[in-house]
């Protein structure tokens, strides 16, 4: 599963002598000032035009910022290349920016800057992306200090208005840091303006055709009906028509990764069913999958059918679900969304009786998982896939020939697979737009080798596209769950060797990708030996779609910016982690 | 001055007349939220009585418990206003619709209708030109954007469709040749208008759907875009007044559909025999048919995009309600 | 006092204090609002004339499209709420002169003309009598067609101005 990395560093320090600085595992160490040539250079000449990662990771020394990039030819798909760049100075961290090569760098080094401090030079907008501006550090630093737990400090003052009358027992008098907070320098929390950070509210005049006109900003979100959760959208609009969207994100952030790395290796299986909480138990596979390649370790082969089959049925619920979400942006007063939910029912049923939960599953263990079915589960499971495989067909008669949904969708947020790789976009919305790259097929994990099923793919990308791509792909794991029912070992070990309670993941870095419903959910993580990880980071694919959102959106309505971002799919627990 | 002709028969028939349409609206909003539910394989309002049937009278009880919020930003007189003049006008377009035939009743000669003008037809639009006031008024008032979104979509669509409206009815009015509706009614005592205008009922009902902003063209309200259009900005029992508003103009505009198009309180021209107060009961049916049809609409078809929705107005309602009523001349004058 | 005279009364109030709100209020959508007001005045005056005909038309027309059109303009062009305006510019001497002039001319016409009161009903088919009137030759054809035209060439204008874009 690597990819030939001596013959790239060779070819690599053909063209830029000394530009492979070291090697170190797995990882090419590259020379940090030449980067964003030596990365045009990867992107042209090697092929490697898929950005997908971008995070960083301190080692009290030095920060080290590291990429993996994919190629998207097909000779090419499959393991990527990984590639990391040294910053020795932890104070004036400094690297070059590579979102002028790859857009989908973006967010990316935005999030490496709010969690590490390290400046990307030449960056468009290096502006803290999930923290708010008044926050106190780097929190993913290994030299920062937690509010609460290790310093005497808070993040954020009482927000009692009225100073000259403290409340007799508020929070402020009964802990011992007393009013003690800890802000940027130079930054007074009473004068921050938020408009400052964001496009203006009352725009400048502008000309157009001769007549002076204010474009309107209108804040979609936070609390909006249609933005899946905490997420604010900041929409210039020229009549209704859509000029320019910024995401904001963050609402909803608890920092995950910190949580993670204090967490033991096992302990982080039930925070990744809080990322995307409509399929969490692609969530715990993707985890699980990446300690396993840490630690090299094999699972036995009922537990890998069982792990397929849950993470078949959560892709067609996710499927089915963000279809019914789709059509309710749509103003279709719910009733797909119910039909949805309905067999979401019937298949929590299913997660319930295995895993014990009806939404945070827990179930899959490193090395195997939680709990064996019974062989009425199994019936149980058979039926309610052969039903899922007529719902779907019913699904198709009541939606996909609405000419109300086909006016609406029709070329709205179209865009060319070519462009959605640059943004980085993954899942069924790249499909849609004509790129047949599934990481099940291109780079494949578990046991979806031996099963037989397609990648399908359609060509424009618009929302009509996605929503036929979603219930094709639903279609597949019908398929593949119809196969895996009929081949499950009767028997078996569910375990490979005793369920441990605590593990130790052996020295190193790695990051590893599947094919989770809504893209490419990838675990980037680091070990120096012990019970918890070293740095622990999620490659969060609903945050990374969202970079394209405002390219997709442009120039259509308000309406179609909506009905765009429920057709991205994003999960904000998964976004703000 | 005869005091019991001409006070007291219509003071009771109006105040009976709203009553019934007050109740009439309350429960449509559980009529529709059972009937959805219907729908979506699930049970509707069930907690508040048999069937959940005191729902309307318990969300009455909580919006008028409510705190009533005026936000610090509104244009406060015309904001407090505004879901007043929707209501309002809702309630009047009743007064000219007829339910029922002359009939006695306690010794007296009835008309089952509040008011007989001659005007009647255009007394409905004149009204429905009103209603939209209080739309635009409640979403500028609010100094928001959404509200003041939505407030323009509802006067865009308004001004469309209205033109529309009138043009379908002046192809009813060319076959009656009467702006009274109780002269339209006593024209269908054969067969109803829908008959005679398959084409104008389809252009009417469209509409009409377009005119009281039901899905699938509740533009101004438009949850998923305008958050609640403009009602945003609305709470409590200025909020359940809009709603209310909405509800019974759904009633209201079923009951304009019946009289002009199905007939009214008419039965079909092979039953004719039956008491007169028969009618009143057929009408009623007729209405709730309407209703249905109204609900089975919302439950099942996405919402039309503004843009969109304007272009049909303009490049093809428009032309088609034209088209319908030049046929409609041309039989008229020359059979 | 009959009760049409305290109904007269009223809608004279609210025509008069309509148009009165349109000149003086400082806040431009509640002048238009005002128009509105004086608008459903007049509408009043004539369902009192038994023309019913005409207030419904009036209400239709002056209430439901050009008012509403009125206040479209405002929402698209003002910012909303903020736009309070001097309703006096540096003409106001000469707009006094030429309202006191018309007003002036309007009493001098009003109190020269014998005004006939008629005890006769109003007829119970005016409305077709009305549509007769206007297509017929003897009648008013001609301003009834030529009315058409000005606004079948205000439509065609319309269309091309915004056919620009």
């Amino acid at each position: 599963m690597a990819i030939d990395l001596g013959a790239v560093e060779a070819q690599l320090s053909t063209a830029f002598p000394g530009a492979v600085v070291e090697r170190e595992g797995d990882w090419l160490v590259l020379d940090r000032d030449r980067l964003p040539s030596i990365a045009t250079y990867l992107r042209d000449e090697m092929g490697f035009d898929f950005l997908t990662h971008v995070s960083a990771s301190d080692y009290a020394d030095h920060l080290d910022v590291v990429y993996n990039v994919y190629s998207t030819r097909p000779e090419l798909q499959g393991p990527g290349l990984s590639f990391k760049v040294r910053v020795p100075d932890r104070v004036d961290a400094r690297v070059p920016t590579v979102t002028t090569i790859w857009k989908s760098a973006n967010f990316q080094e935005r999030e490496v800057w709010d969690m590490f401090g390290i400046h990307f030079d030449g960056h468009p907008d290096l502006r803290r992306i999930l923290l708010w501006e008044g926050f106190e550090g780097h929190p993913l630093r290994k030299d920062w200090h937690e509010p609460y737990y290790e310093e005497d400090n808070k993040p954020f003052g009482s927000r009692w208005p009225y100073p000259e009358n403290p409340r007799p027992r508020s929070a402020e008098q009964r802990v011992h840091w007393r009013a003690n907070v800890q802000y940027p320098q130079g930054f007074d929390p009473e004068d921050w303006d938020l408009g400052a950070d964001y496009p203006p509210l009352f725009a400048p005049k502008v000309e157009i055709n001769g007549i002076d006109t204010e474009p309107v900003y209108l804040n979609v979100g936070p609390h909006h009906p249609s933005t899946h959760g905490v997420f604010r959208m900041v929409v210039g609009l020229q009549g209704e028509t859509v000029t320019n969207l910024t995401p904001v994100v963050g609402h909803l952030h608890r920092n995950h990764e910190k949580i993670g790395e204090r967490n033991l290796w096992n302990g982080n299986i039930p925070y990744t069913d809080r990322l995307d909480y409509i399929s969490p138990m692609y969530n715990e596979f993707a985890y699980v999958v990446a300690v396993e390649r840490m630690l090299g370790k094999e699972v036995p082969e009922r537990a890998e059918y069982l792990r397929v089959i849950m993470g078949e049925l959560a892709r067609v619920v996710n499927h089915l679900l963000t279809i019914g979400f789709q059509f309710n942006e749509l103003g279709a007063m719910m009733t797909p969304m119910i039909y949805a939910f309905t067999e979401r029912e019937h298949v929590l049923d299913l997660f319930e009786e295995a895993s014990g939960a009806r939404m945070m599953h827990n179930y899959y263990r490193i090395g195997g998982v939680y709990g064996d079915v019974s062989d009425e589960w199994l019936a149980r499971c058979r039926k309610v896939v052969s039903r899922l495989d007529r719902k779907i067909d019913e699904f198709e008669t009541l939606l996909t020939d609405n000419e109300i949904f086909i006016s609406r969708s029709r070329g709205v947020g179209a865009m060319s697979w070519q462009e959605m790789v640059n943004y980085g976009v993954t899942g069924p919305v790249l499909r849609s737009a004509g790129l047949s790259y599934d990481i099940r097929r291109v780079e494949p994990y578990s046991i979806y080798e031996s099963f037989d099923f397609e990648v399908p793919t359609y060509e424009t990308g618009d929302v009509y596209d996605r929503y036929r791509q979603r219930i094709a792909e639903a279609r597949q794991s019908i398929k593949i769950l119809k196969q895996a029912l009929n081949r499950i070992p009767a028997t078996g070990a569910i375990m490979d060797g005793k369920n441990a309670w605590n593990v130790k993941v052996p020295d190193g870095e790695l990051y590893s990708r599947v094919e989770h419903p809504k893209g490419e959910l990838g675990f980037y993580l680091v070990s120096d030996g012990g019970t918890n990880p070293y740095r622990y980071h999620v490659r969060s694919e609903c945050l990374i779609n969202l970079a394209a959102l405002e390219a997709m959106s442009v120039g259509h309505l308000l309406a179609d910016a909506i009905v765009i971002l429920g057709s991205i799919d994003i999960t904000l627990g998964e976004v703000d982690r | 001055m005869d005091w019991v002709a001409d006070f007291w028969i219509p003071l009771i028939k109006a105040v009976v007349v709203v009553l019934v349409l007050l109740l009439g609206g309350a429960y449509m909003t559980w009529g529709e939220r059972k009937i959805c539910a219907r729908f979506q394989v699930r049970y509707g309002p069930n907690r508040a009585g048999p069937f959940g049937i005191l729902q309307p009278l318990a969300d009455a009880v909580k919006a008028i418990f409510k705190e009533e919020i005026v936000p610090n930003h509104v244009d406060k007189i015309i904001y407090v206003m505004a879901p007043g003049i929707s209501f309002a006008a809702v309630l009047i377009t009743f007064a000219v619709i007829p339910f029922g035939p002359e009939v006695d009743l306690f010794g007296q000669r009835v008309g089952l209708w509040v008011g007989d003008i001659e005007v009647g037809l255009l007394f409905l639009l004149a009204i429905a030109a009103l209603g939209s006031y209080g739309i635009v008024l409640g979403g500028w008032s609010s100094n928001n954007k959404y509200s003041l979104l939505g407030a323009l979509r509802a006067a865009a669509q308004m001004i469309s469709y209205e033109l529309i409206l009138g043009i379908s009815l002046l192809a009813v009015v060319l076959l009656a040749g009467s702006l009274n509706l109780r002269e339209i009614v006593d024209f269908q005592g054969t067969w109803p208008l829908l008959v005679l205008q398959p084409l104008g009922f389809l252009i009417f009902l469209i509409a009409i759907l377009a005119e009281s902003n039901r899905s699938p063209f509740d533009l101004p309200e438009t949850e998923n875009e305008l958050v609640s259009g403009f009602m945003t900005e609305y709470g409590g029992i200025k909020f359940a007044l809009y709603f209310i508003a909405e509800y019974t103009a759904m009633v209201v505009n079923s009951a304009i559909v019946v009289t002009i198009f199905l007939g009214g309180w008419k039965w079909p021209a092979l039953i004719s025999d039956l008491h007169p107060l028969a009618g009143v009961g057929l009408f009623l049916a007729k209405v709730l048919f309407v209703l249905f049809l109204y609900v089975w609409i919302r439950a099942s078809i996405p919402r039309v995009r503004f843009d969109k929705f304007m272009r049909f107005s303009w490049k093809f309602m428009l032309p088609l309600a034209f088209v319908n009523l030049l046929a409609t001349a041309a039989v008229v004058a020359f059979l | 006092m009959t009760v049409s005279q305290v109904v007269f009364i009223l809608l004279s109030i609210a025509a008069l204090g309509g148009a009165l709100g349109v000149v003086f209020a400082r806040n431009l959508f509640r002048a238009a609002l005002a128009l509105v007001l004086s608008f459903v005045g007049v509408a009043g005056f004539y369902v009192l004339l038994e023309a019913e005909f005409l207030a419904m038309v009036q209400i239709l027309v002056y209430v439901g499209a050009i008012a509403i059109l009125i206040i479209f303009a405002i929402m698209l062009s003002r910012r909303m709420m903020s736009s309070e305006t001097q309703p006096w510019n540096e003409q106001w001497v000469g707009a006094v002169v030429v309202a006191a002039a018309l007003f002036a001319a309007l009493v001098f016409i009003l109190s020269r003309v014998d005004w006939p009161a008629t005890e006769a009903q109003v007829p119970a088919d005016s409305i077709s009598q009305l549509g007769q009137a206007l297509v017929s030759p003897d009648f008013y054809v001609l301003p009834f067609e030529v009315a058409s035209v000005l606004l079948l060439v205000a439509l065609v204008g319309a269309v091309i101005i915004a056919r620009e874009q």
